[in-house]
């Protein structure tokens, strides 16, 4: 058994929704190693993306607790969780979220620069040439196509090498050739770094890829040991 | 913090939507402009003023009063010119000039003696010494005149001209005159003649109106300020007036004062209408960065970070925009300075000042901070888990507003008003107006959206959609209403109070208000002119008030002096005005009809012949500090007539009767010199020959014209007027800029509801009348609420400020509701009418 990467116990999260309460997760307990490629699938509204969230720290949960590279996330304020997810974190979303204003490249040295790095353009030129876009470093958001946009994405995930890469549907929005790709190039380059990959997908043939698969059904883990 | 990230992120964001903010720029550089400009020309008028102030007043002191200086005086100014100062001595009064044909015009005289000008020049065409000008030559004495004689008499240089008895040779042309007294409404043009021309015109008469002035130019080093205190030492007279340059023209100083403070109230307010934009824009700004932000903060930016680089971004900008409205305000300088030259009694420079352009751009920057604060503290309350939504923008997330903040801010944007209102009284006034206006304003748009909620009980799909479109999330109406209304109110309470003031010398016009005042008539003509007069009115009987020139001897028995003036003003009184002007007494039997007696009672016969009595004013009394029961002794000629004190009345100024600060009790002033002031009121067209035929028959009578006293008069309150609405035209400029910003804010949802419409099946026709109905609506109701705003404004004016009766003025109301529709519209279709050319596919893919 090697080292815990993310512990969450009793994890749950109820939110209020058009005057009744709405449980998203009902006690997720789970464990994810070091290192250890593991895919979240489970049908729409599952609690899929909310369990990613509350993993990266982005939302705070109803009760249970939260441990991820050995830090317990509930005690944390708003900015030391943003700390925390600098230092930690990657994350790869469904709809890239890349910043429109900034170009491929200053996308990909956001992370760097807000961790102080001195040499966050050459970095970024540098993981661009990783993900097979250093021709595409000067391009803005809209004049990328969804696979290279998802390229960035991932290209900034990895900027600061963190220890855990979240990926929240990262195929989502693309067509199964260009996600294909995006995947390959996703699991490459982690398994190259060597950190824990999170994967929420509802795409059975991703997450085969995984070496572990959590299926998620109305907020609950139905076999946390598959 | 990472300051560095703040900053690089500030310049990215900015570089990647410069469009977004220029209306925001525009908002910030439109006020500081208005500034900048009133800021601009109220220092170049008081540097004029200042450095003009010794020809202003023609030299360092000057010695003024009703009647000619005694030997004291003459004694003094001998003592000073021994000591190598000059002087020299001037008369001023109004008479009648008639030209040969026998048309005839009130003019203002003036005879100098050789040694005037002493500071300046008097410019004249011909060019040539002011003395020889006015030498006798063929016959006649030699005058200079202004331009505006020689036109209204049609008379050309050279031709002859009668004053009085005398008969003047029109010799030059007067271009500039360097001590023109700075009185704002002449009486008539000047006419410039020798000290002996004016004996021989006759025009100075015991009680005719004249002012006699000396000036003196003090030799190089010597003090003024010390000159006049030894002047008024030797002159024990108060009725002399001592002047120094630097004191002198204290009313043209507080005129223009406070013309510019006015001005500069107007250019706070497009400052305050750019507030409400800059916070749209920025409101706007905050909810369209919602996945940026939340983007950010997932990537390990903190609050602050991400607070400051939306700082930094729009503080940045507020300084550009604000160093642009500085260079806009100094370029519109010109143009001010053109709009108001025809006021100013000196010649204006465009010249720009150093701290006002400083003061505008820290008010713009200042501004644009406080105003982009409240909204952008909500970014620190942006959830990153936003990005996990499918559409951050309508996930619906809204920051709960920083209420505890918006305290400081409020109290900054308050601060920076009475800063640049310069006085803590002022600001509060503007405060508390701004703050009332924008609550009413709020209130009618909080009004139209409950309109808008209610609206699908009404039939028909663009009325329904148009008046739904006004309760449209994103406090759009809000915006439009209130910067709009703003502007409206601006506009309307200047027209309204224009309009009120043409109503007001119309008024006067068509009432009883006589066609002339004839002045300087004496005892024995009053019979043979009564006769005149009645016969040109068409047989009714003109009315003559005697009147006797005096001046105030002592109050209460206690003599007025130069030190009881002095001990007054140290008990911090002031309208020292009341004690040393010149008094023009009369007397009746019974009260004026215009007048009311407020305090004691009027006269009987048999109490007005035991002793004298007088009937003060209310205000007079006020400033002299008497009451019901004291004493006033005048001097009436070297004459002491001393009066108790019977009644105060409250006069109607307005009525343009022959009105008194002191009515005396008949057989008071019997033995002293009278004159009489006769009214008449003819047709209109009857005025001219009237004038032609008294000036013939009785040279020494000045008959003053009502109707070209109040048409002069309304001429330059309209040059106020339009200096103010040049002001103003800032405002409604930044009003258009934040409409058509709120407009554009809305446009993606627009976009969205006209292609679902029409997937519906609805004509392009259908939805740009839905469109219609909203911008109508938006413009109708900012033009209510400014409206009633300028109504209510122009009203505390008008009864406080000019003490004038409010009057509806229900054309210019009208006009204040309708054009702002009317300009809703237009801007609204120019700002979103590209929306109805979209294609419905597309804009549904893309939702």
């Amino acid at each position: 058994m090697g080292v815990v990467m993310i512990r969450v116990r009793d994890l749950t999260l109820r939110l209020p929704s058009g005057g009744r309460t709405l449980t998203v997760l009902d006690g997720v307990t789970l464990d994810v190693e070091d290192a250890e490629v593991c895919a979240v699938t489970g049908p729409s509204g599952s609690g899929k993306s909310t369990l990613l969230g509350l993993i990266a720290g982005l939302d705070r949960p109803s009760a249970g607790t939260i441990e991820v590279a050995g830090v317990a996330l509930t005690p944390l304020g708003e900015d030391a969780l943003a700390r925390f997810r600098r230092d930690t974190l990657g994350f790869v979303f469904q709809a890239f979220h890349l910043i429109p204003t900034l170009t491929a490249a200053e996308n990909v040295a956001v992370p760097l620069e807000l961790a102080g790095a001195r040499d966050a353009r050459p970095r970024a030129r540098a993981l661009l040439d990783e993900v097979g876009l250093a021709d595409r470093a000067h391009h803005y958001p809209v004049q990328l196509s969804g696979g290279e946009q998802q390229r960035v994405a991932i290209a900034r995930a990895l900027a600061l090498r963190p220890r855990v890469l979240l990926a929240d549907e990262p195929t989502g929005n693309l067509d199964s050739a260009t996600g294909g790709g995006v995947i390959e190039l996703l699991l490459g380059l982690n398994r190259e770094r060597g950190s824990t990959l999170l994967l929420v997908t509802h795409d059975e043939a991703l997450a085969g890829k995984a070496d572990r698969v959590l299926r998620l059904r109305d907020g609950r883990l139905l076999d946390a040991n598959a | 913090m990472s300051a560095g990230f703040a900053l690089r992120m500030a310049w990215r964001q900015t570089r990647g939507a410069w469009r977004h903010f220029v209306g925001f720029g525009a908002c910030v550089a439109l006020g500081v402009a208005a500034l900048v400009a009133v800021g601009t020309l109220a220092v170049n008028l008081d540097g004029a003023l200042t450095r003009e102030a010794r020809t202003l007043l023609g030299g360092d002191v000057e010695l003024r009063a009703a009647r000619p200086l005694g030997a004291e005086a003459a004694a003094a100014l001998e003592r000073l010119r021994r000591a190598g100062a000059r002087t020299t001595a001037l008369r001023e009064l109004v008479g009648m000039a008639r030209s040969p044909a026998g048309r005839t015009l009130p003019v203002e005289v003036k005879a100098v003696d050789p040694a005037y000008p002493l500071y300046g020049r008097v410019q004249t065409r011909p060019a040539a010494p002011l003395a020889g000008l006015l030498a006798p030559r063929d016959g006649a004495d030699g005058a200079v005149v202004e331009p505006g004689l020689l036109d209204r008499l049609g008379l050309r240089p050279g031709d002859r001209l009668a004053l009085g008895a005398a008969t003047l040779a029109i010799t030059g042309v007067l271009v500039r005159e360097p001590d023109r007294p700075a009185s704002l409404v002449s009486l008539g043009p000047r006419v410039l003649v020798s000290a002996e021309t004016l004996a021989r015109t006759g025009l100075v008469q015991p009680g005719s109106r004249v002012r006699y002035r000396a000036l003196v130019r003090l030799p190089e080093g010597r003090a003024a300020h010390a000159a006049g205190e030894d002047l008024a030492r030797a002159v024990a007279d108060p009725g002399v007036r001592v002047t120094t340059f630097d004191a002198a023209q204290p009313g043209l100083r507080r005129f223009f004062g406070q013309l510019a403070t006015y001005l500069g109230l107007v250019g706070l307010a497009s400052l305050l209408v750019g507030g409400i934009g800059i916070a749209a824009s920025v409101t706007t700004l905050v909810r369209r960065q919602l996945a940026t932000v939340a983007v950010l903060k997932v990537l390990g930016a903190d609050g602050r970070t991400v607070l400051a680089t939306y700082l930094l971004q729009t503080q940045a900008l507020g300084v550009l925009a604000s160093l642009a409205g500085a260079a806009l305000g100094a370029a519109a300088q010109p143009l001010l300075v053109r709009a108001l030259a025809p006021l100013a009694p000196v010649a204006l420079e465009a010249r720009l000042d150093a701290w006002t352009l400083v003061r505008g751009v820290a008010l713009g920057a200042l501004t644009a901070l406080l105003c982009a604060l409240l909204p952008l503290l909500a970014v620190r309350a942006v959830p990153p888990s936003l990005v996990l939504r499918r559409d951050v923008e309508a996930a619906g997330w809204r920051a709960r507003r920083p209420w505890l903040a918006a305290l400081p801010v409020a109290a900054g944007l308050a601060a920076l008003a009475v800063w640049q209102a310069g006085s803590p009284g002022l600001g509060a006034i503007f405060v508390g107006a701004a703050l009332a206006a924008l609550g009413l304003l709020a209130l009618c748009a909080r009004g139209l959206a409950a309109l808008g909620r209610r609206a699908p009980r009404v039939r028909g799909v663009a009325l329904r959609q148009g008046l739904a479109g006004l309760a449209r999330p994103g406090g759009h109406a809000a915006r439009v209403v209130t910067a709009l209304g703003l502007a409206v109110m601006l506009l309307v309470a200047v027209a309204q109070l224009e309009a009120a003031l043409a109503r007001q010398v119309a008024l006067e016009q068509n009432r009883s208000a006589p066609s002339f005042f004839f002045v300087d008539v004496q005892g024995d003509q009053l019979p043979a002119l009564r006769r005149l007069l009645a016969a040109a009115s068409g047989g009714t009987a003109p009315a003559a008030t005697p009147v006797v020139r005096a001046r105030l001897a002592a109050l209460d028995g206690v003599p007025v002096t130069r030190e009881l003036i002095a001990r007054r003003r140290a008990e911090g009184l002031d309208r020292m005005w009341y004690l040393t002007r010149e008094y023009v007494l009369t007397w009746a039997a019974e009260p004026p009809a215009s007048n009311v007696v407020t305090r004691g009672r009027w006269w009987t016969a048999a109490e007005a012949a035991a002793r004298p009595r007088v009937s003060l004013e209310e205000a007079a009394a006020r400033g002299l500090g008497v009451g019901v029961g004291g004493t006033l002794t005048f001097d009436v000629q070297g004459v002491p007539v001393t009066a108790e004190v019977a009644s105060l009345r409250r006069v109607d100024w307005q009525s343009l009767s022959p009105n008194f600060f002191a009515i005396l009790s008949p057989g008071a002033l019997d033995g002293a010199p009278a004159t009489w002031v006769v009214t008449a009121r003819v047709p209109a067209a009857a005025e001219a020959g009237l004038q032609d035929r008294v000036s013939a028959a009785f040279p020494n009578v000045t008959a003053l014209p009502v109707r070209e006293v109040l048409e002069r008069a309304a001429a330059l309150l309209a040059q106020v007027a339009f200096a103010v609405r040049w002001m103003a035209a800032f405002s409604v400029a930044t009003g258009l800029v934040v409409v058509a910003g709120a407009l554009a804010a809305t446009r993606w949802e627009r976009l969205y509801e006209s292609v679902i419409l029409r997937t519906l099946g609805a004509t392009r026709g259908t939805v740009a009348r839905a469109f219609a109905v909203e911008y109508a609506c938006l413009g109708a109701a900012a033009g209510a609420g400014g409206t009633l705003l300028a109504a209510a404004l122009a009203g505390i004016v008008l009864r406080l400020v000019l003490e004038l009766p409010w009057t509806l003025e229900p054309a210019t109301l009208a006009l204040g509701v309708v054009a702002p529709t009317g300009v809703a519209l237009a801007v609204g279709f120019l700002a979103t009418f590209r929306l109805l050319g979209e294609k419905p596919l597309p804009v549904l893919r893309r939702e």
